[in-house]
Protein backbone atom coordinates (compact mmCIF):
# COMPACT_ATOMS: atom_id res chain seq x y z
CA UNK A 1 0.00 0.00 0.00
CA UNK A 2 1.43 3.55 -0.93
CA UNK A 3 2.34 5.39 2.66
CA UNK A 4 1.03 8.54 0.89
CA UNK A 5 -1.58 7.60 0.27
CA UNK A 6 -4.49 8.15 3.04
CA UNK A 7 -6.10 5.27 5.15
CA UNK A 8 -8.98 4.10 3.55
CA UNK A 9 -9.95 0.58 3.09
CA UNK A 10 -13.15 -1.50 2.46
CA UNK A 11 -12.95 -4.80 3.64
CA UNK A 12 -15.87 -7.45 3.57
CA UNK A 13 -16.31 -11.31 4.77
CA UNK A 14 -18.67 -14.03 3.88
CA UNK A 15 -21.05 -11.70 3.27
CA UNK A 16 -24.55 -13.10 2.44
CA UNK A 17 -27.76 -11.96 1.08
CA UNK A 18 -30.89 -13.62 -0.29
CA UNK A 19 -34.63 -12.37 -1.49
CA UNK A 20 -36.95 -14.75 0.20
CA UNK A 21 -35.26 -18.43 -0.61
CA UNK A 22 -33.52 -17.00 -2.88
CA UNK A 23 -29.37 -16.94 -2.07
CA UNK A 24 -28.14 -14.50 -4.18
CA UNK A 25 -24.95 -13.53 -2.91
CA UNK A 26 -23.22 -15.99 -0.77
CA UNK A 27 -20.15 -15.49 2.00
CA UNK A 28 -18.51 -13.04 -0.59
CA UNK A 29 -15.01 -12.01 0.54
CA UNK A 30 -13.07 -9.53 -0.52
CA UNK A 31 -11.02 -6.00 0.46
CA UNK A 32 -9.55 -3.00 -1.46
CA UNK A 33 -7.74 -0.16 0.25
CA UNK A 34 -7.13 3.47 -1.03
CA UNK A 35 -5.81 3.76 -4.84
CA UNK A 36 -6.65 0.66 -5.76
CA UNK A 37 -10.14 -1.52 -7.57
CA UNK A 38 -11.62 -4.37 -6.56
CA UNK A 39 -13.52 -5.70 -9.60
CA UNK A 40 -16.27 -7.74 -9.10
CA UNK A 41 -17.35 -10.28 -12.08
CA UNK A 42 -20.39 -12.69 -12.83
CA UNK A 43 -22.88 -13.94 -14.34
CA UNK A 44 -26.30 -12.23 -14.63
CA UNK A 45 -28.15 -12.59 -11.59
CA UNK A 46 -25.04 -13.80 -9.98
CA UNK A 47 -25.14 -11.08 -7.18
CA UNK A 48 -22.89 -8.14 -8.34
CA UNK A 49 -25.49 -5.36 -8.25
CA UNK A 50 -26.84 -6.90 -4.63
CA UNK A 51 -23.30 -6.66 -2.81
CA UNK A 52 -22.79 -3.35 -3.84
CA UNK A 53 -25.91 -2.55 -2.40
CA UNK A 54 -24.83 -4.03 0.70
CA UNK A 55 -21.65 -2.27 0.72
CA UNK A 56 -23.16 0.68 0.12
CA UNK A 57 -25.62 0.58 3.28
CA UNK A 58 -28.36 0.35 0.98
CA UNK A 59 -29.58 -3.20 1.94
CA UNK A 60 -28.53 -4.87 4.92
CA UNK A 61 -26.53 -8.16 4.88
CA UNK A 62 -28.22 -11.60 6.34
CA UNK A 63 -24.55 -12.48 7.37
CA UNK A 64 -21.29 -11.68 7.42
CA UNK A 65 -19.46 -8.44 8.01
CA UNK A 66 -18.43 -4.77 6.12
CA UNK A 67 -15.78 -2.84 7.81
CA UNK A 68 -14.69 0.95 5.94
CA UNK A 69 -12.25 2.33 7.28
CA UNK A 70 -11.75 6.18 6.20
CA UNK A 71 -8.28 8.13 7.58
CA UNK A 72 -8.04 5.49 9.70
CA UNK A 73 -11.14 6.06 11.50
CA UNK A 74 -13.74 3.04 11.36
CA UNK A 75 -17.38 4.03 10.12
CA UNK A 76 -20.84 2.93 11.80
CA UNK A 77 -23.21 2.17 8.58
CA UNK A 78 -24.70 5.82 8.50
CA UNK A 79 -21.07 7.48 8.18
CA UNK A 80 -20.29 4.76 5.60
CA UNK A 81 -23.69 5.81 3.22
CA UNK A 82 -22.69 9.35 3.55
CA UNK A 83 -18.98 8.84 2.81
CA UNK A 84 -19.44 6.71 -0.56
CA UNK A 85 -19.73 7.49 -3.88
CA UNK A 86 -22.09 5.62 -6.00
CA UNK A 87 -23.12 4.94 -9.97
CA UNK A 88 -25.83 2.81 -10.56
CA UNK A 89 -28.43 2.41 -13.21
CA UNK A 90 -31.46 1.93 -10.78
CA UNK A 91 -29.63 5.58 -9.04
CA UNK A 92 -32.38 8.10 -9.96
CA UNK A 93 -31.91 11.76 -10.06
CA UNK A 94 -34.74 14.39 -9.72
CA UNK A 95 -36.41 14.72 -13.58
CA UNK A 96 -37.96 18.11 -12.49
CA UNK A 97 -35.03 19.81 -11.46
CA UNK A 98 -31.90 20.88 -13.44
CA UNK A 99 -28.51 19.37 -13.47
CA UNK A 100 -27.33 22.24 -11.53
CA UNK A 101 -30.07 22.16 -9.04
CA UNK A 102 -29.64 18.33 -8.69
CA UNK A 103 -26.07 18.59 -7.92
CA UNK A 104 -26.86 22.10 -5.76
CA UNK A 105 -29.63 20.36 -3.97
CA UNK A 106 -27.38 17.30 -2.99
CA UNK A 107 -24.21 19.67 -2.24
CA UNK A 108 -26.40 21.40 0.28
CA UNK A 109 -27.28 18.12 1.88
CA UNK A 110 -23.50 17.81 2.42
CA UNK A 111 -22.41 21.06 3.32
CA UNK A 112 -20.74 21.83 -0.04
CA UNK A 113 -19.72 24.85 -2.22
CA UNK A 114 -22.29 25.33 -5.03
CA UNK A 115 -19.02 25.99 -7.21
CA UNK A 116 -18.19 22.05 -7.17
CA UNK A 117 -21.25 21.10 -8.69
CA UNK A 118 -20.86 23.41 -11.25
CA UNK A 119 -17.32 22.67 -12.45
CA UNK A 120 -17.89 18.72 -11.91
CA UNK A 121 -20.75 20.09 -14.89
CA UNK A 122 -18.00 21.72 -16.90
CA UNK A 123 -15.75 18.80 -16.47
CA UNK A 124 -18.03 16.14 -17.87
CA UNK A 125 -19.82 18.24 -20.91
CA UNK A 126 -23.16 18.61 -19.12
CA UNK A 127 -25.26 21.80 -19.26
CA UNK A 128 -26.23 22.48 -16.28
CA UNK A 129 -29.53 24.57 -17.10
CA UNK A 130 -31.31 21.32 -19.44
CA UNK A 131 -33.94 19.45 -16.55
CA UNK A 132 -32.11 16.09 -15.81
CA UNK A 133 -35.67 14.47 -17.16
CA UNK A 134 -34.39 15.85 -20.33
CA UNK A 135 -31.26 14.33 -20.52
CA UNK A 136 -30.28 11.45 -22.95
CA UNK A 137 -29.41 7.77 -21.14
CA UNK A 138 -25.40 8.79 -21.49
CA UNK A 139 -25.83 12.30 -20.64
CA UNK A 140 -27.62 11.18 -17.43
CA UNK A 141 -25.11 8.46 -16.46
CA UNK A 142 -22.54 11.51 -16.64
CA UNK A 143 -25.02 13.11 -14.45
CA UNK A 144 -24.89 10.48 -12.17
CA UNK A 145 -20.81 10.41 -12.08
CA UNK A 146 -21.04 13.94 -11.07
CA UNK A 147 -23.44 12.70 -8.36
CA UNK A 148 -21.20 10.70 -7.01
CA UNK A 149 -17.95 12.38 -7.25
CA UNK A 150 -19.62 15.72 -5.99
CA UNK A 151 -18.55 15.29 -2.63
CA UNK A 152 -15.21 13.77 -3.43
CA UNK A 153 -15.47 10.57 -1.63
CA UNK A 154 -13.09 8.18 -0.09
CA UNK A 155 -15.05 5.02 -1.41
CA UNK A 156 -16.59 4.78 -4.88
CA UNK A 157 -19.01 1.80 -5.99
CA UNK A 158 -19.45 1.33 -9.31
CA UNK A 159 -22.63 -0.69 -10.99
CA UNK A 160 -22.12 -0.93 -14.88
CA UNK A 161 -20.68 2.67 -14.34
CA UNK A 162 -19.63 2.68 -18.45
CA UNK A 163 -23.11 2.23 -19.54
CA UNK A 164 -24.65 4.40 -22.45
CA UNK A 165 -21.62 6.26 -23.06
CA UNK A 166 -20.57 7.15 -25.94
CA UNK A 167 -16.49 7.12 -26.60
CA UNK A 168 -15.92 10.94 -25.34
CA UNK A 169 -18.25 10.26 -22.62
CA UNK A 170 -16.09 7.21 -21.48
CA UNK A 171 -12.95 9.05 -22.13
CA UNK A 172 -13.92 12.45 -20.03
CA UNK A 173 -15.22 9.95 -16.77
CA UNK A 174 -12.23 7.50 -16.98
CA UNK A 175 -10.24 11.02 -17.32
CA UNK A 176 -11.84 12.41 -13.83
CA UNK A 177 -11.42 8.55 -12.47
CA UNK A 178 -8.09 8.04 -12.26
CA UNK A 179 -7.80 11.60 -11.03
CA UNK A 180 -9.38 10.76 -7.89
CA UNK A 181 -7.85 7.20 -7.63
CA UNK A 182 -4.30 8.57 -7.93
CA UNK A 183 -5.67 11.11 -4.88
CA UNK A 184 -6.94 7.68 -2.83
CA UNK A 185 -9.90 6.43 -3.99
CA UNK A 186 -10.93 3.07 -3.36
CA UNK A 187 -13.29 1.64 -5.53
CA UNK A 188 -15.54 -1.63 -6.07
CA UNK A 189 -17.07 -1.98 -9.54
CA UNK A 190 -19.21 -4.42 -11.48
CA UNK A 191 -18.78 -5.72 -15.18
CA UNK A 192 -19.12 -3.51 -17.87
CA UNK A 193 -15.66 -1.56 -16.10
CA UNK A 194 -13.39 -4.35 -17.26
CA UNK A 195 -11.07 -1.36 -18.83
CA UNK A 196 -10.44 0.90 -15.17
CA UNK A 197 -7.03 1.01 -14.54
CA UNK A 198 -5.51 -0.09 -11.02
CA UNK A 199 -7.65 -3.18 -10.63
CA UNK A 200 -5.44 -4.56 -7.85
CA UNK A 201 -7.89 -7.78 -7.24
CA UNK A 202 -10.75 -9.28 -8.46
CA UNK A 203 -13.76 -11.45 -7.32
CA UNK A 204 -16.09 -13.69 -9.30
CA UNK A 205 -19.37 -14.29 -7.97
CA UNK A 206 -21.56 -17.61 -8.68
CA UNK A 207 -19.02 -20.38 -8.63
CA UNK B 1 -20.84 10.51 13.01
CA UNK B 2 -22.83 13.91 14.41
CA UNK B 3 -23.56 16.56 12.36
CA UNK B 4 -23.70 20.52 14.02
CA UNK B 5 -27.18 22.01 14.06
CA UNK B 6 -26.40 24.64 11.56
CA UNK B 7 -25.84 21.82 8.63
CA UNK B 8 -28.60 19.97 9.96
CA UNK B 9 -30.96 23.07 9.56
CA UNK B 10 -29.39 23.76 6.01
CA UNK B 11 -29.92 20.40 5.17
CA UNK B 12 -33.83 20.54 6.49
CA UNK B 13 -34.20 23.82 4.37
CA UNK B 14 -32.44 22.14 0.91
CA UNK B 15 -35.01 19.60 1.39
CA UNK B 16 -38.23 22.05 1.55
CA UNK B 17 -36.73 23.92 -1.12
CA UNK B 18 -36.47 20.69 -3.07
CA UNK B 19 -39.69 19.96 -2.43
CA UNK B 20 -41.42 23.08 -3.49
CA UNK B 21 -39.29 23.69 -6.74
CA UNK B 22 -40.21 20.72 -7.81
CA UNK B 23 -43.93 21.10 -7.11
CA UNK B 24 -44.24 24.15 -8.71
CA UNK B 25 -42.78 22.88 -11.96
CA UNK B 26 -45.39 20.04 -11.67
CA UNK B 27 -48.24 21.42 -9.41
CA UNK B 28 -49.21 17.58 -8.86
CA UNK B 29 -49.96 17.55 -4.98
CA UNK B 30 -51.11 20.88 -5.34
CA UNK B 31 -53.48 20.58 -8.35
CA UNK B 32 -54.83 16.81 -6.64
CA UNK B 33 -55.62 18.39 -2.91
CA UNK B 34 -56.94 21.77 -4.62
CA UNK B 35 -59.84 19.90 -6.74
CA UNK B 36 -60.59 17.17 -4.39
CA UNK B 37 -60.53 19.97 -1.48
CA UNK B 38 -62.97 22.34 -3.66
CA UNK B 39 -64.86 19.73 -5.36
CA UNK B 40 -65.92 18.08 -1.68
CA UNK B 41 -67.00 21.05 0.01
CA UNK B 42 -69.29 22.43 -2.95
CA UNK B 43 -71.11 18.86 -3.35
CA UNK B 44 -71.23 19.34 0.56
CA UNK B 45 -72.60 22.46 0.62
CA UNK B 46 -75.06 21.86 -2.07
CA UNK B 47 -76.49 18.64 -0.06
CA UNK B 48 -76.09 20.42 3.65
CA UNK B 49 -75.62 23.62 3.84
CA UNK B 50 -77.63 27.00 2.66
CA UNK B 51 -77.09 25.84 -1.48
CA UNK B 52 -79.45 22.81 -0.47
CA UNK B 53 -83.05 22.46 1.35
CA UNK B 54 -81.48 21.14 4.84
CA UNK B 55 -80.37 23.11 7.63
CA UNK B 56 -80.57 20.29 9.85
CA UNK B 57 -77.50 19.26 9.52
CA UNK B 58 -75.63 22.08 10.62
CA UNK B 59 -73.76 20.54 14.26
CA UNK B 60 -72.42 17.62 11.43
CA UNK B 61 -70.76 20.56 9.04
CA UNK B 62 -67.48 21.00 11.48
CA UNK B 63 -67.11 16.83 11.09
CA UNK B 64 -67.53 17.38 7.66
CA UNK B 65 -64.31 19.73 7.71
CA UNK B 66 -61.94 17.36 8.56
CA UNK B 67 -62.95 14.67 6.78
CA UNK B 68 -62.62 16.97 3.42
CA UNK B 69 -59.30 18.10 4.99
CA UNK B 70 -58.31 14.44 6.04
CA UNK B 71 -58.98 12.76 2.71
CA UNK B 72 -57.12 15.74 0.33
CA UNK B 73 -54.20 15.20 2.70
CA UNK B 74 -54.39 11.39 2.30
CA UNK B 75 -54.68 12.21 -1.69
CA UNK B 76 -52.09 14.16 -1.98
CA UNK B 77 -49.23 14.10 1.23
CA UNK B 78 -47.85 10.53 0.70
CA UNK B 79 -46.50 11.30 -2.57
CA UNK B 80 -44.04 13.18 -0.79
CA UNK B 81 -42.01 9.77 -0.51
CA UNK B 82 -43.79 7.84 -2.89
CA UNK B 83 -42.42 10.13 -6.25
CA UNK B 84 -39.18 9.40 -4.51
CA UNK B 85 -39.40 5.34 -4.96
CA UNK B 86 -41.14 6.19 -8.64
CA UNK B 87 -38.22 8.04 -9.34
CA UNK B 88 -35.69 5.76 -7.94
CA UNK B 89 -34.25 8.66 -6.19
CA UNK B 90 -34.69 7.56 -2.99
CA UNK B 91 -30.86 5.65 -2.84
CA UNK B 92 -29.89 9.45 -3.14
CA UNK B 93 -31.33 10.90 -0.76
CA UNK B 94 -30.47 8.01 1.29
CA UNK B 95 -27.01 7.82 0.55
CA UNK B 96 -26.71 12.01 0.89
CA UNK B 97 -28.87 13.11 3.62
CA UNK B 98 -29.56 12.50 7.82
CA UNK B 99 -32.47 10.84 8.11
CA UNK B 100 -33.59 13.42 10.48
CA UNK B 101 -33.54 16.64 8.21
CA UNK B 102 -35.26 14.17 5.66
CA UNK B 103 -38.49 13.86 8.33
CA UNK B 104 -38.37 17.64 9.03
CA UNK B 105 -37.75 19.01 5.63
CA UNK B 106 -40.34 16.64 4.14
CA UNK B 107 -42.61 16.99 7.29
CA UNK B 108 -42.47 21.28 6.83
CA UNK B 109 -43.46 21.01 2.83
CA UNK B 110 -46.70 18.66 3.86
CA UNK B 111 -47.44 21.44 6.93
CA UNK B 112 -46.71 24.28 4.66
CA UNK B 113 -48.91 22.33 1.87
CA UNK B 114 -51.78 21.20 4.67
CA UNK B 115 -51.96 25.04 5.71
CA UNK B 116 -52.65 26.43 2.15
CA UNK B 117 -55.12 23.58 2.05
CA UNK B 118 -56.57 25.20 5.12
CA UNK B 119 -56.21 28.91 3.72
CA UNK B 120 -58.34 27.62 0.81
CA UNK B 121 -60.81 25.38 2.62
CA UNK B 122 -61.73 27.15 5.89
CA UNK B 123 -62.53 30.65 4.48
CA UNK B 124 -64.84 28.77 1.40
CA UNK B 125 -66.19 26.71 3.45
CA UNK B 126 -67.42 29.62 5.95
CA UNK B 127 -68.81 31.51 3.17
CA UNK B 128 -70.83 28.24 1.17
CA UNK B 129 -72.29 26.86 4.59
CA UNK B 130 -72.94 30.33 5.74
CA UNK B 131 -71.58 29.12 9.11
CA UNK B 132 -70.68 31.67 11.81
CA UNK B 133 -67.56 30.88 14.35
CA UNK B 134 -68.53 32.23 17.84
CA UNK B 135 -64.81 31.70 18.43
CA UNK B 136 -62.43 32.41 15.80
CA UNK B 137 -59.22 32.13 17.85
CA UNK B 138 -60.10 28.46 18.60
CA UNK B 139 -61.19 28.10 15.18
CA UNK B 140 -57.80 28.79 13.45
CA UNK B 141 -55.90 27.32 16.89
CA UNK B 142 -57.71 23.78 15.94
CA UNK B 143 -56.55 24.13 12.23
CA UNK B 144 -52.99 25.28 12.94
CA UNK B 145 -52.98 22.28 15.75
CA UNK B 146 -55.10 19.38 13.26
CA UNK B 147 -52.74 20.23 10.14
CA UNK B 148 -49.83 20.09 12.43
CA UNK B 149 -50.61 16.79 13.43
CA UNK B 150 -52.13 15.43 10.36
CA UNK B 151 -48.86 16.71 8.11
CA UNK B 152 -46.24 14.89 11.14
CA UNK B 153 -48.61 11.73 10.91
CA UNK B 154 -48.64 11.57 7.61
CA UNK B 155 -45.34 12.19 6.60
CA UNK B 156 -44.40 9.31 9.09
CA UNK B 157 -46.84 7.18 7.34
CA UNK B 158 -45.91 8.36 4.08
CA UNK B 159 -42.41 7.19 4.48
CA UNK B 160 -43.91 3.46 5.86
CA UNK B 161 -45.84 2.80 2.31
CA UNK B 162 -43.74 4.23 0.32
CA UNK B 163 -41.51 0.89 -0.53
CA UNK B 164 -44.93 -1.00 -0.37
CA UNK B 165 -46.88 -2.44 -3.36
CA UNK B 166 -50.94 -1.29 -2.64
CA UNK B 167 -49.22 2.36 -1.01
CA UNK B 168 -53.08 3.37 -1.26
CA UNK B 169 -54.41 1.13 1.10
CA UNK B 170 -51.84 0.71 3.04
CA UNK B 171 -51.77 3.87 3.69
CA UNK B 172 -55.21 4.19 4.81
CA UNK B 173 -55.32 1.20 7.06
CA UNK B 174 -51.68 2.58 8.60
CA UNK B 175 -53.09 6.39 9.06
CA UNK B 176 -56.67 5.08 11.07
CA UNK B 177 -54.98 4.42 13.87
CA UNK B 178 -52.54 7.29 13.81
CA UNK B 179 -54.83 9.93 12.46
CA UNK B 180 -57.85 8.70 14.33
CA UNK B 181 -56.85 10.21 18.07
CA UNK B 182 -56.35 13.44 16.18
CA UNK B 183 -59.07 14.42 14.22
CA UNK B 184 -61.55 13.55 17.07
CA UNK B 185 -59.84 16.32 18.78
CA UNK B 186 -59.97 18.93 16.11
CA UNK B 187 -63.02 18.01 15.45
CA UNK B 188 -64.30 18.43 19.30
CA UNK B 189 -62.61 21.46 18.95
CA UNK B 190 -63.97 22.95 15.61
CA UNK B 191 -67.76 22.09 16.83
CA UNK B 192 -66.83 24.23 20.52
CA UNK B 193 -65.25 26.66 18.54
CA UNK B 194 -68.64 27.06 16.27
CA UNK B 195 -70.71 26.96 19.00
CA UNK B 196 -68.98 29.02 21.38
CA UNK B 197 -67.86 26.57 23.88
CA UNK B 198 -64.93 24.69 23.37
CA UNK B 199 -63.78 22.00 25.93
CA UNK B 200 -61.09 22.93 28.58
CA UNK B 201 -57.87 21.25 27.43
CA UNK B 202 -58.56 20.35 24.18
CA UNK B 203 -55.78 22.99 22.41
CA UNK B 204 -53.66 21.39 24.78
CA UNK B 205 -53.85 17.80 24.16
CA UNK B 206 -53.88 18.41 20.67
CA UNK B 207 -50.63 20.28 21.19
CA UNK B 208 -49.56 17.19 22.80
CA UNK B 209 -50.35 14.90 20.38
CA UNK B 210 -48.80 16.58 17.42
CA UNK B 211 -45.70 16.94 19.62
CA UNK B 212 -45.78 12.97 20.46
CA UNK B 213 -46.32 12.66 16.60
CA UNK B 214 -43.71 14.48 15.79
CA UNK B 215 -41.04 12.88 18.23
CA UNK B 216 -42.20 9.38 17.19
CA UNK B 217 -41.73 10.51 13.77
CA UNK B 218 -38.27 11.27 14.60
CA UNK B 219 -37.33 8.54 16.48
CA UNK B 220 -39.08 5.50 14.00
CA UNK B 221 -37.95 7.57 10.91
CA UNK B 222 -34.12 6.49 10.57
CA UNK B 223 -35.60 2.87 11.10
CA UNK B 224 -38.77 2.86 8.85
CA UNK B 225 -35.84 4.93 6.34
CA UNK B 226 -32.81 2.84 6.09
CA UNK B 227 -32.46 -0.69 5.96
Amino acid sequence: MDPTLPQTSLAFDRLTRGYGRLMVVREASGAVAAGQVLLITGTNGSGKSTLLRCLAGLMAPQAGTIACTVAGRRLDVAARRRAIGYVAPDLGLYPELTCIENLTFFGRLRGLPPARGAALLDRLGLPPKRLAGALSSGMLQRLRWAWALLHRPPILLLDEPLQNLDAPGRRDVLELFEQHLERGLAVVASPDSLELPRVASRLELGR
Amino acid sequence: MSRPVSSWVAETLAILLKEWRGELRTRYALNTVALFAVTTLVVVSINLGPLGVSRAALPVLPVVLWLILLFAASAGLPRSFVHEEEIHTAAALRLAATPSALYCGKMLYNLSLIYLLELLVAPLYLMLLELAVAEPVTFVAALAAGGFGLAAGSTLIAAMVAQARIKATLFAVLAFPVLLPLLVFAVQLTLGAVAGDPKNGLVELLILYDGTLLVAGLMLFPVIWNP
